[in-house]
């Protein structure tokens, strides 16, 4: 066994999972004020990518414009969604938002690549490509900068939801009627979550599509985001910083340890099998809330 | 690639309203009809639309210059989005109207339609894609690769590595990242037997497709301390396989992959961070051949071109060009052997078969097709990423070719017994 090998793998993969966990941040943002899981995740990212690509390609913007220009583009496309497709399905069951959600996914995924051209699309958001080693250890400074990114925001959200408009949220989130009852405009509250759960997605766009290119494939983080916000808890922002580190690590040992043993292709089993596990085992997640109906 | 599907729309509408390449055939015009079905919109889009460019621009020259051996070329473009209901009908529909050759430009569509091709006797051009075994013409009279299958590559590949060390890679260790498919396993074969024959070491690395991560994949290349690396995918897994190698601090002259690598991955990868990176060739890039100077000035010049003049000369355009001019060359043959025709898939595949020492004017490797040998001689070259574009490090070669016949044999026997 070759531990430096074993211990740079587990390394990156802190990381990596950071990066993924951006992505169920949005994910998590809205569950907790909308009680939807969102489907469509991956592929707001992917268009998250498409933007910023874009912006700085296409239009010629530099980095420090076409990012937040990004970032507020896809605000407005998050409240845009909830108000045109998400809102129209109040009343209906929930499965029903749910489906409308992975429609949405469906149609992105196919849409943005048709308009933009199937091919990978370089995204340079500065980031050198040069190896950096700390002694033996070589750490990916593309998941370094983009882990390092996702754990800003991630503990900017736990804060947010601290603040006077996170507590409003919450509130919509534990009780809409209630809510509505003591003058909280609970359908602003959960556009304003869409749009946050947006900037999230394509801040992990805009990382991604620079360590990989930007193309159809950005909406795969859908599963790995999926088993993230699972295993954490679907409505703990905490548990995602938790499980994004658990399901990054997790991979990467096991493209590493039991890959060789197998032959290859484990890599994308471990984010299946956690999604099964926890829900087997541990329904509401590492840290996510027991809601218990008194009948 | 900037061809997008929109672009591909258009110019399909344009194809099928008679108003692209095919303004100047009309109904008295004696015709050889082509079914160009492959996949714009689903997985092999990496080189689709370049590749069909290049396709039509080459017949749009020739219908400009009055067709070949007295015919015109019709090609009826179509995406079939590499799916398998859909380039059926693709292909019957040509079979209706007459068409006695299909390019799928897709492995799993030309491995469905293989039992339909040979049974109907239409001639199916695999160029890249498909079946390795079907270099044996005996096994496969009507599925034509034209081109070098990817044993071959792997072949030259290695050649080269041993080029390099001096003619001995005796003790040497090379790593082989593939894609964990069908198609990435496909050189494996080939790599184990020249293994135990040069001696060398060889490390597999599957990757989980489509590759976009790979991160954990490369540190552990980069701790196999490897003498040369090959890497082995397509599309989004090729930049990503590049990138990895890259911040992993891989030699890039001694990084080398297949000829799915292009001036749009090198972009994205980033045009001077990969300088070194070697590729298979199977005929000359850029704008220098006679064929891609004429395209620009008959058929671009003129407004006339399928799609954007910068994509002219890329890797996959000219690859578009090659399989173009073999199967116009196909057709020359055949008419100058019976004028008259009729043109059956029969007919064409006399001409196909018959194809001598055919270079397109310089464009491609002597290539010489023979009722045994649809692989056309196995000839390619190795080029290298200046920064700018690939330039070649070798001449034109063939390489281990009784190791890759041993496996397209045993391959095409089991075919020819089992029919699988």
């Amino acid at each position: 066994m070759d531990w430096m090998l074993i211990a740079e793998l587990a390394v990156n993969g802190v990381f990596v999972g950071l990066m993924y966990a951006l992505v169920s941040l949005g994910m998590v943002l809205i569950y907790k004020t909308s009680g939807i899981a969102n489907l469509a995740q991956g592929a707001i990212a992917m268009t998250g990518g498409y933007v910023a690509w874009v912006l700085l390609a296409g239009l010629g913007a530099p980095v420090w414009l076409a990012i937040p220009g990004a970032l507020v583009g896809m605000f407005a496309f998050g409240m845009l969604i909830e108000r045109v497709a998400l809102r129209r399905m109040i009343g209906q069951p929930v499965i029903m938002t749910i489906m409308l959600t992975l429609g949405i996914e469906i149609m992105l995924r196919g849409l943005l690549p048709g308009v933009f051209g199937a091919s990978v699309k370089r995204l340079d958001i500065g980031i050198p490509q040069a190896p950096l080693f700390v002694a033996d250890l070589l750490i990916n400074r593309a998941t370094l900068i983009g882990g390092g990114i996702s754990l800003v925001l991630i503990v900017a959200s736990l804060i947010f939801f601290n603040s006077r408009f996170g507590v409003v949220m919450r509130a919509v989130a534990d009780d809409q009627t209630a809510s509505w009852s003591v003058g909280i405009r609970v359908e602003r509250a959960i556009a304003v979550a869409w749009g946050l759960g947006a900037v999230a997605a394509t801040a992990a766009g805009i990382l991604w599509g620079s360590t990989q290119g930007v193309d159809w494939s950005l909406s795969l983080l859908l599963i790995k985001a999926l088993a993230i916000a699972i295993l954490g808890g679907l409505d703990s922002i905490g548990g995602v910083l938790i499980a994004g580190v658990i399901v990054g690590v997790a991979e990467s040992l096991a493209t590493g340890v039991v890959d060789p043993l197998v032959g290859g292709g484990t890599r994308d089993i471990v984010a299946a099998v956690i999604i099964l596990a926890t829900l087997l085992f541990k329904p509401h997640g590492l840290f996510g809330r027991e809601h218990i109906e008194r009948v | 690639m900037s061809i997008d599907r929109r672009s591909f729309i258009a110019g399909t509408a344009a194809v099928a309203a008679q108003f692209g390449f095919a303004s100047r055939v009309y109904a008295e015009d004696k015709i050889v009809r082509f079914t160009i079905a492959q996949d714009f919109t689903r997985i092999y889009t990496f080189v689709t639309s370049e590749y069909n460019q290049g396709q039509r621009d080459y017949f749009a020259l020739v219908n400009e210059r009055g067709g070949v051996g007295g015919y015109k070329i019709v090609a009826d473009v179509t995406d079939h989005a590499n799916d398998l209901p859909r380039a059926i009908e693709a292909y019957e529909r040509g079979k209706r109207e007459g068409a006695v050759l299909i390019d799928p430009l897709s492995t799993p569509v030309a491995r469905a339609l293989v039992p339909r091709a040979l049974e109907d006797k239409i001639n199916m051009i695999t160029a890249y894609s498909g079946r390795s075994d079907a270099a044996d013409g005996t096994a496969f009279p009507y599925v034509l690769p034209l081109s070098i299958n990817y044993w071959t590559q792997a072949g030259l590949i290695i050649e080269n590595f041993k080029k390099t060390e001096k003619g001995s890679l005796k003790g040497k260790k090379i790593v082989f990242v593939h894609i964990d498919t069908p198609f990435g396993k496909e050189p494996l074969s080939i790599l184990q037997v020249l293994a135990q024959k040069e001696g060398f070491e060889l490390l597999t690395f599957p990757y989980t497709p489509p590759g976009n991560d790979q991160s954990a994949i490369w540190p552990q290349v980069r701790r196999a301390r490897p003498d040369f690396v090959i890497f082995w995918g397509a599309g989004v897994g090729q930049t990503v396989a590049l990138t990895e190698a890259i911040r992993n601090g891989l030699p890039m002259d001694r990084v080398s992959s297949s000829v799915w690598l292009s001036e749009s991955d090198m972009d994205v990868v980033g045009r001077d961070a990969a300088k070194g990176v070697m590729k298979v060739e199977p005929c000359v890039g850029g704008r220098e051949p006679k064929v891609i100077k004429d395209i620009l000035a008959e058929v671009v010049a003129k407004g006339k071109g399928a799609g954007p003049e910068a994509k002219v000369g890329t890797a996959y355009y000219n690859y578009g060009v090659q399989m173009g001019a073999l199967m116009v060359e196909g057709v020359r043959l055949a008419a100058a052997k019976a004028p008259n025709g009729p043109v059956t898939g029969p007919w064409l595949n006399d001409g196909l078969r018959s194809i001598t020492n055919f270079t397109a004017e310089g464009l491609l490797p002597p290539t010489t097709v023979t009722r045994e040998d649809h692989q056309g001689g196995g000839m390619g070259r190795i080029a290298r990423w200046d920064g700018a574009k690939f330039v070649p490090v070798t001449d034109w070669f063939a390489a281990n070719q009784d190791v890759v016949w041993s496996e397209i044999k045993k391959n095409s026997e089991t075919f020819k017994t089992t029919g699988k």
